[in-house]
């Protein structure tokens, strides 16, 4: 951290130079430098909160408040020596600070906030009220000055020590921030699960974090009592809590000298004429506003990032090699585990066993449960039954930082690297894990290079070769990966568990994950990997768990998996019903009703789809095909204009919608049945209807919701419940009926089979044979492979986001294409 | 810190349930704000404070300095609460509630002390007495004496809480609303802007502020900083009536008030604020979703 020790170092010099001011001013500057130094004080407490914790304190003024009272009282009604007083008072508010902290921190957001503006106001007219305590409304005057070895201190001496303790305070916030705590509460703020994986307790680290930031205030307070000579209630008001929180965004939040920059500005400008300090607060609520606008980081921040630009470094780094805890691994062992949310069971009995040094893959249709296993033997979940055994001990139920703590590291399916922090100090977090050691490291050399120097070596041995101190969101797909699984690495685990780690990587960088897990393995860790790129899974597994519908299904060797029929069945889902194909072959198109050329499109920077092709005529039935992760659902919500920007075209009847967002490309005639149905669950059935109509104002709804009934007469009867009450099947049902009513053009179904009961998808399939028949153009995305070709005039199988192949459907259903690219390699190439 | 040995009189009891009933409806009245934008977008105007007193200013101006009837002078002081609602939404939170920021926090905040601040210049200092012929005599009810406006007040809470429930309930507008708050993309998908709902949402829940504005003017002085403690304490409302359930946040308003206004008639006024807010922390220690709100959201 240069840059920290750049600020810490200019900022130490301004506060000399203040020092040398007290030195020449007038009494009235003197006591101005004096507040700046107190207002930096308490800016460097809520710094604490806000630059690292991520948390706002909108009544940081109480504690400020109650350090003023606090010395105030006690030298004056107790006559204790102003020193005890002041360290009383700053212990006295980091403990307020604490409690107030324990109720507060368990609910984020808004509520906090609540909390904190309520204390704010307790502090305020509690020293207006206790009058015996605190003299009421007209305060408490002549606060003695302190006494140091007899000499009594004057106006200028106080603006000293105070500028001393600003300095101290500056220099422990830069130990806190760059060392271990705050990397924690930095971690914690951008990912709050990683965090917990890795083992920190969040509700200790932050509530450590608002004891400092309220003691901070405190001492501040405590110093402005005799300063001031006076201390009233209206100069605790909640307004001077926010002018606290613009010191710190001014200045710019995180950084080491934001609060010293900030209090400047603030302190001082309205002493730039009577004028102004008319217009102070409007012109404090400008900056505010503005600062927001255009520099969210503040001043410092805004500086520094520019340094950032023109100085990447580039140092060369020890290379070595990583080896993990000689104590070896454990074997994992899911016992009977189950779990259901709002009555659907996510996963029903499940039982398997990892061994150490051996890869233990679980694989399964799109919401089989795999993630859900996996959340529930890290702790993310706590399972309604069932027993997760880490060697001998249970481990189920325990909070998911114990878990990590225990020995079982995790990643996750979507990136969550630590945004802020760089590559190597997200290392260095899992290199901690919860044992944070000093608050304010002071020696920090030897065990800065030790630790620096083993991330290092991790990351030379999970094959990340760029620099450690790039920032973890600037990193291409494939290194976040390759960091995230070093960074678990760090936990020296004993168990690894992989969510998706081949999500998004080319054929190379696959291949060299695979290297990579057989040397985890090989190291005696026990590797659970969740994985859909089946190339991946058959050639690393040693043993494969094959889920469905939250049940285990088959366990066994790659090969044998492979051959299984009824794995065969859930992921080509041959479910014994025969769908009935189209009577009368459909006449040839003229013009297509729905082109889709070239079309890119992707989740930041990670492209999921590679130039797709598509095109479908009007009366058509399409099913899109490929294995979870090949791009379905994605096409289908850029399609849709659920996912925007997009490259490419999107041709509906002539007309380019592929800039039109959803609600546009509906009155189209563009309309998407989502997965996962997506009623609103709140509202009746028939509502949910007539929301299906709302594009189409001059519409007779009601008749059309009555045809609707027609078809499906088990709406009818549900018509007036709300939509969360139906089972999965009617909703399914009334989702389709709810993206008909839309009158489509073209209709796009993304997986309505998905969670279903054999006998509720024949229905749903013949429905769709229906709709076929009467003319209605249709593309179905769905896992029943079989029967969606058996509906089909013609389908498309999707792989790494490309066509790998199209055709009639009879052609594709004989073709080996297909199972290949559900179930990866194995047959013929 | 006991009450002192002499009863209150049953008079001053009744009186005191009658205003804080009054009160705390309009706490409720801006509380429903909060719910109505946090529901839709999961965001908050801190200014509400400030809406508030924007619509007791604009509705003194049209009425007092310029003499409009009654009737239009409310009708152009909403409609202005609407727009600047609409401005809320626009500068302070879509610029950071679109890049996930949560800046917005802090930039209502500070519109509400640029707004109270402007308007400290432009409509003076002195706080305004607002003359109402609802506010001049007592009606003796049962030997209480009460306003005509008392009654007014929490009926006028009531029939907007009534009205927001109708028009969720029974309009296609509302139906919308109500999508966008239980499935953004199903939402688009039915072809629902949410931008302009999220707006829309902005819009009534400014407007609800005004409508507590105008109506409290006549009992407590037209000033720039009159909606500011007032704001506060109605986010106390929203935030312990659990803010994502709209009857939760009406009942918590009614409490409020009349908690406060016992606290007032058995302790005197003294203890009022830090008895009050030291029960929010202890109801949100307590309770951490709210009287009726819901722990988390539910996995379908």
């Amino acid at each position: 951290m240069k840059a920290s020790t750049a600020q810490l170092a200019l900022s130490l010099a301004a506060l000399a130079v203040a020092a040398a001011l007290v030195f020449i001013g007038n009494g009235y500057q003197v006591y101005l430098i004096a507040m700046v130094a107190l207002t930096t004080m308490v800016g460097i407490g809520l710094n604490v909160l806000l630059g690292l914790a991520g948390q706002v304190s909108l009544g940081h003024v109480g504690f400020f408040g109650l350090g003023a009272y606090a010395v105030a009282i006690l030298t004056m009604r107790l006559g204790m020596n102003f020193w005890p007083a002041l360290m009383l008072a700053g212990a006295l508010a980091g403990i307020v600070g604490m409690a107030l902290a324990l109720p507060a921190l368990r609910v984020a957001g808004p509520y906090l906030a609540m909390v904190t503006i309520a204390f704010g106001f307790i502090v305020q007219n509690g020293a207006i009220e206790w009058r015996s305590l605190t003299g009421g409304a007209n305060g408490i005057t002549g606060v003695p000055a302190p006494v140091l070895a007899s000499h009594v201190f004057s106006t200028r001496d106080i603006a000293l020590l105070a500028i001393a303790l600003a300095a101290l305070l500056l220099f422990l916030f830069d130990r806190f921030a760059t060392g271990s705590w705050g990397r924690a509460l930095r971690a914690a703020q951008a990912s709050e699960i990683a965090s917990r994986s890795l083992g920190l307790d969040l509700v200790g680290l932050r509530v450590t974090a608002f004891a400092l930031s309220a003691a901070a205030a405190g001492i501040a307070g405590g110093v402005f009592a005799p300063l001031s000579g006076f201390i009233g209630p209206s100069a605790f008001s909640f307004f001077q809590s926010i002018l606290f929180l613009l010191v710190v965004i001014v200045g710019g939040a995180g950084t080491t000298a934001g609060p010293l920059v900030g209090a400047i500005l603030v302190v001082l400008l309205p002493q730039l004429g009577a004028r102004f300090a008319e217009y102070q607060l409007l012109a404090f609520g400008a900056m505010l506003l503005v600062v927001l606008w255009l520099a969210p980081d503040g001043v410092v921040g805004a500086l520094t990032r520019r340094r950032r630009r023109d100085y990447g470094s580039g140092r060369a780094l020890p290379t070595g090699r990583w080896s993990p805890d000689e104590s070896g691994g454990r074997m994992l062992a899911a016992r009977d585990l189950a779990i259901s949310f709002g009555g659907i069971d996510a996963a029903g009995g499940i039982s398997f066993t990892a061994k150490p040094g051996a890869i233990t893959s679980i694989i399964g249709p799109n919401g089989a449960g795999k993630s859900t296993v996996l959340n529930l033997l890290s702790g993310f979940y706590r399972p309604d039954r069932g027993a997760v055994l880490l060697g001998d001990h249970r481990i189920a139920g325990s909070t998911a930082h114990a878990i990590a703590r225990a020995g079982i590291a995790r990643s996750f399916q979507t990136s969550q690297l630590f945004s802020g922090l760089s590559v190597a100090e997200n290392v260095r977090v899992g290199l901690r894990g919860h044992r944070l050691g000093s608050l304010f490291p002071l020696e920090s050399g030897g065990r800065e290079a030790g630790e620096r120097r083993a991330a290092a070596e991790l990351l030379a041995f999970v094959g990340y070769a760029g620099d450690p101190d790039r920032r973890a969101d600037d990193l291409p797909h494939v290194d976040k990966r390759l960091v995230e699984i070093a960074r678990a690495l760090a936990r020296k685990p004993r168990v690894l568990l992989l969510d998706e780690p081949a999500a998004g990587l080319g054929e190379a960088d696959t291949a060299r994950l695979a290297t990579l897990l057989r040397r985890i393995a090989a190291m005696q860790i026990a590797v659970v990997l969740v994985e859909h790129d089946m190339g991946l899974v058959m050639e690393v597994s040693d043993h494969v768990v094959v889920l469905d519908a939250g049940r285990c299904i088959a366990a066994d060797s790659p090969s044998a998996v492979q051959r299984d029929p009824a794995v065969i069945k859930a992921y080509l889902g041959e479910h014994g019903y025969e769908p009935r194909p189209r009577a009368v072959p459909l006449p040839p198109a003229r013009e297509p009703a729905l082109a889709i050329a070239a079309l890119r499109a992707g989740y930041g920077e990670v492209e999921v789809l590679h130039a797709i092709d598509l095109t479908v005529a009007p009366g058509e039935f399409i099913a899109v095909l490929g294995a979870n992760g090949a791009g379905k659902s994605t096409l289908m919500r850029a399609a849709s204009g659920l996912l925007r920007p997009v490259k490419g075209a999107i041709r509906l009847g002539g007309a380019d919608v592929s800039a039109l967002p959803a609600q546009r490309t509906v009155r189209q005639g563009l309309v998407l049945v989502p997965e996962g149905r997506q009623v609103f669950p709140e509202l009746s059935v028939s509502d949910n209807l007539r929301l299906g109509g709302y594009a189409r104002r001059s519409a007779d709804l009601d008749s059309e919701i009555e045809r609707l009934f027609a078809r499906f007469p088990q709406l009818r009867e549900r018509r007036d419940q709300r939509a969360g009450l139906l089972s999965g099947g009617e909703q399914q049902m009334l989702a389709l009926a709810r993206g008909l009513i839309a009158a489509p053009r073209v209709l796009l179904l993304d997986e309505p089979s998905l969670g279903l009961a054999p006998a509720v998808i024949a229905r749903l399939f013949t429905a769709l044979a229906e709709l076929r028949d009467e003319g209605v153009t249709l593309v179905l995305v769905d896992q029943m492979a079989g029967m969606a070709l058996a509906l089909a005039d013609r389908g498309y199988v999707l792989e790494g986001g490309r066509v790998r192949r199209s055709g009639t459907a009879a052609s594709l259903a004989s073709d080996d294409t297909l199972r290949q690219a559900y179930l990866g390699g194995g047959a013929a190439p | 810190m006991r009450g002192v040995g002499k009863e209150p009189h049953p008079v001053l009891i009744a009186f005191a349930l009658v205003s804080g009933l009054g009160l705390g409806s309009m706490y409720g009245l801006l509380a429903l704000g909060f719910y109505i934008t946090y529901s839709v977008s999961r965001t908050v105007n801190f200014a509400q404070g400030s809406s508030m007193m924007l619509g007791a200013v604009f509705c003194y101006s049209f009425a007092v300095t310029l003499g409009w009837p009654p009737a239009l002078s409310i009708a152009a002081a909403l409609v202005l609460c609407a727009l600047w609602g609409l401005v809320v939404e626009r500068i302070a939170v879509r610029p950071f509630a679109s890049r996930g920021s949560h800046g917005w926090l802090m930039a209502t905040v500070a519109l509400g002390i640029i707004v109270e601040n402007l308007t400290l210049f432009l409509f003076g200092k002195e706080p305004r007495n607002y003359p109402s012929v609802l506010a001049d005599t007592p009606l003796d009810v049962a030997g209480i004496p009460i306003l005509p406006l008392q009654i007014v007040i929490p009926a006028a809470g009531v029939g907007a809480a009534l009205l927001l429930h109708f028009v969720a309930r029974h309009t296609r507008l509302g139906k919308a609303l109500l999508a966008v708050m239980q499935n953004r993309d199903a939402a688009r998908l039915m072809g629902i802007d949410v931008e302009r709902a999220i707006a829309g949402s902005y819009a009534a829940s400014t407007v609800f502020a005004g409508i507590a504005g105008i109506l409290i003017a006549p009992l407590f002085n037209v000033s720039s900083d009159m909606g500011t403690l007032f704001g506060i304490k109605a986010f106390a409302v929203a935030i312990v009536g659990g803010i994502t359930s709209a009857w939760g946040v009406v009942l918590a308003g009614f409490c409020y008030g009349v908690v406060e206004a016992m606290i007032t008639a058995l302790f005197g006024s003294t203890y009022t604020q830090i008895l009050t807010f030291a029960a929010v922390i202890l109801a949100l220690a307590l309770m951490p979703h709210g009287l009726l709100g819901k722990a988390g959201t539910q996995k379908a």
